[in-house]
């Protein structure tokens, strides 16, 4: 049973690997710079919950004390939406830990949200339909306790 | 409360895998139906009556997803049909694998590594390249195993019997190596022409508006047909294509119009809509991935038929036929389950700042004199 599961996955995933390179539709290897890694904490100033690239930009404090608001690449907000996320989930002025990659081009305050959660190691969002993965029901209890989506 | 970090630190550490938030597979349990066992769906066939339009054919309208687990094409060494031990321990690790993607991260994570890391998740890696992507709870490949008139399937593909597409023909081999060295002509970060149809916001990676309209296995597989008494119209949520499929005596294109997803004619024969696709365009992504994938040619012929099954299924079947490209043509089957709610907008070109990322991304490493090519393995 193990081997079949081994195999079958590696089958599947071996048709992605072969052409993501080609046809990924973000290029993230392209889009972003490997040797500019950067962490973001700041509050959420606006979202563009676009098709199939959501957008969040955060507010931040830089290092000389001036304000910056960064872009930071998320992926479809459709699942979000078909599991439970409301405007509510993501308020502005939620603060947020971003950490990813700086745009390639570094006049651009862009990165990639390679983890996005809230302060306390939370993921920005989890679903309140649920995924069917164990523990479900009691990690949304959990959650919805602390006052998150 | 709010900082930015951005210089590298010294002490920079290897995060875990789940942290890394790109691509892949997952979690629509939420969205698509529970896949009843051949039991299950008999007892609820008993019960369901066909729905109709007013011309009195199978009403397919509504919204529908073609996720999957299950690869168009069949791994080495497995069995056409799975064994429901088999259906277990697959969708079981998969529920595992959402599981340690959707647990906490350390608050006080500092920042990701210097140089990138791939994760070792092949997937992962080939999506988000050194710099990953982001976070798990974005995607929606699919938990489930593709069950087809009560089998589990182990391929979409069912013909030829090895699930996989015949090879390309020889003329297949030439035109696609001369497209080839035609795309070599330029670097792939020269010029918009030159990135993939999905990067432009044109067409779909995947092959989800086909025809065949194949899963993905990312995210977005999801459909919303209209029908009336002339037409059916299939709205693809990626990239917001919407195939017009005529009813009647077709009278089809000229040769030299090749539309993006083809000249679509279809008919009822009993309660099966068949349409044949012509004319589809030349640079259309066929067939998904590789070693699937093709370009076709003026010759192809897609022929579909759709059944709906029960209440929450239609059956989806097709055959690819381009004797200009393939030593043979090939056939598939797999369901569309149904889709609580509405399929969202998709509005690429609006929030495409990916594109001009790259380009520009591309324009500043030249000016810096640093080799631009993808960060993937």
């Amino acid at each position: 049973m193990r081997k079949i599961y081994t195999t079958l996955t590696l089958g599947a995933l071996a048709l992605v690997v072969a052409t993501i390179p080609l046809m990924a539709h973000h290029a993230f290897g392209a889009e972003f710079d490997k040797d500019a890694p950067l962490r973001l904490e700041g509050q959420i100033v606006k979202l563009e919950w676009v098709n199939p690239h959501s957008w969040i930009h955060l507010e931040i404090e830089a290092e000389d004390g001036s304000t910056e608001v960064w872009m930071v690449e998320g992926g479809t907000p459709n699942v979000l939406l078909r599991r439970g996320l409301t405007r509510d989930c993501l308020a502005p002025g939620t603060v947020l830990i971003v950490d990813g990659y700086q745009a390639k081009d570094h006049s651009l305050k862009r990165a990639n949200g390679r983890d996005v959660t809230f302060t306390d190691g939370t993921k920005m969002f989890m679903g309140s339909s649920g995924t069917g993965a164990p523990g479900d029901a009691e990690r949304l209890a959990a959650r919805q306790a602390r006052g998150r989506c | 409360m709010v900082t930015c970090a951005r210089t590298p630190l010294a002490d920079s550490r290897v995060f875990e895998v789940q942290r890394f938030g790109p691509l892949m597979l997952l979690a629509a349990a939420s969205m698509l139906a529970v896949t009843p066992s051949a039991m299950e769906a008999q007892q609820t066939n008993e019960r369901w009556v066909m729905p109709r339009t007013a011309d009195g054919h199978p009403d397919l309208q509504g919204s529908w997803s073609n996720a999957t687990m299950t690869p168009l094409v069949r791994p080495p060494g497995v069995g056409a049909v799975l064994t429901p031990d088999q259906v277990a321990a697959l969708e079981g690790g998969q529920q595992d694998f959402i599981r340690e993607q959707l647990a906490d991260s350390d608050p006080d994570r500092g920042l990701p590594p210097v140089g990138g890391e791939f994760t070792g998740n092949f997937l992962f890696d080939a999506g988000g390249g050194a710099v990953g992507g982001y976070n798990f709870f974005y995607i929606d490949g699919g938990d489930d195993i593709a069950v087809f008139n009560g089998e589990a399937r182990s391929s979409l593909i069912v013909d030829p019997t090895d699930g996989r597409r015949p090879p390309l023909s020889e003329e297949g081999r030439r035109r696609t190596g001369e497209r080839f060295a035609s795309q070599r002509q330029f670097g792939a970060y020269d010029n918009p022409e030159n990135r993939p149809l999905e990067e432009r916001c044109i067409m779909s990676f995947g092959s989800n508006g086909g025809p065949p309209m194949l899963p993905n296995y990312f995210y977005n597989n999801n459909y919303t047909i209209v029908q009336t008494a002339d037409y059916v119209m299939i709205m693809t949520e990626m990239v917001h294509d919407t195939r017009i499929i005529r009813l009647g005596t077709p009278d089809p294109l000229p040769a030299h119009i090749r539309p993006w997803l083809g000249d679509s004619w279809g008919r009822w024969q009993g309660d099966t809509l068949v349409v044949e696709t012509t004319n589809i365009h030349p640079e259309q992504n066929l067939a998904g991935y590789p070693p699937a994938a093709f370009k076709p040619s003026e010759n192809i012929k897609v022929t579909e038929r759709f059944t709906r099954a029960d209440e929450h299924t239609i059956n989806y079947e097709f055959t690819v036929d381009d004797p200009s490209m393939l030593s043979g043509p090939f056939s598939g089957e797999l369901p569309f389950k149904a889709l609580d709610g509405l399929v969202y907008e998709y509005a690429c070109h609006e929030g495409n700042y990916a594109l001009a990322n790259v380009l520009m991304g591309a324009r500043a490493q030249e000016r810096e004199g640093v080799s631009n090519q993808p960060d993937t393995r």
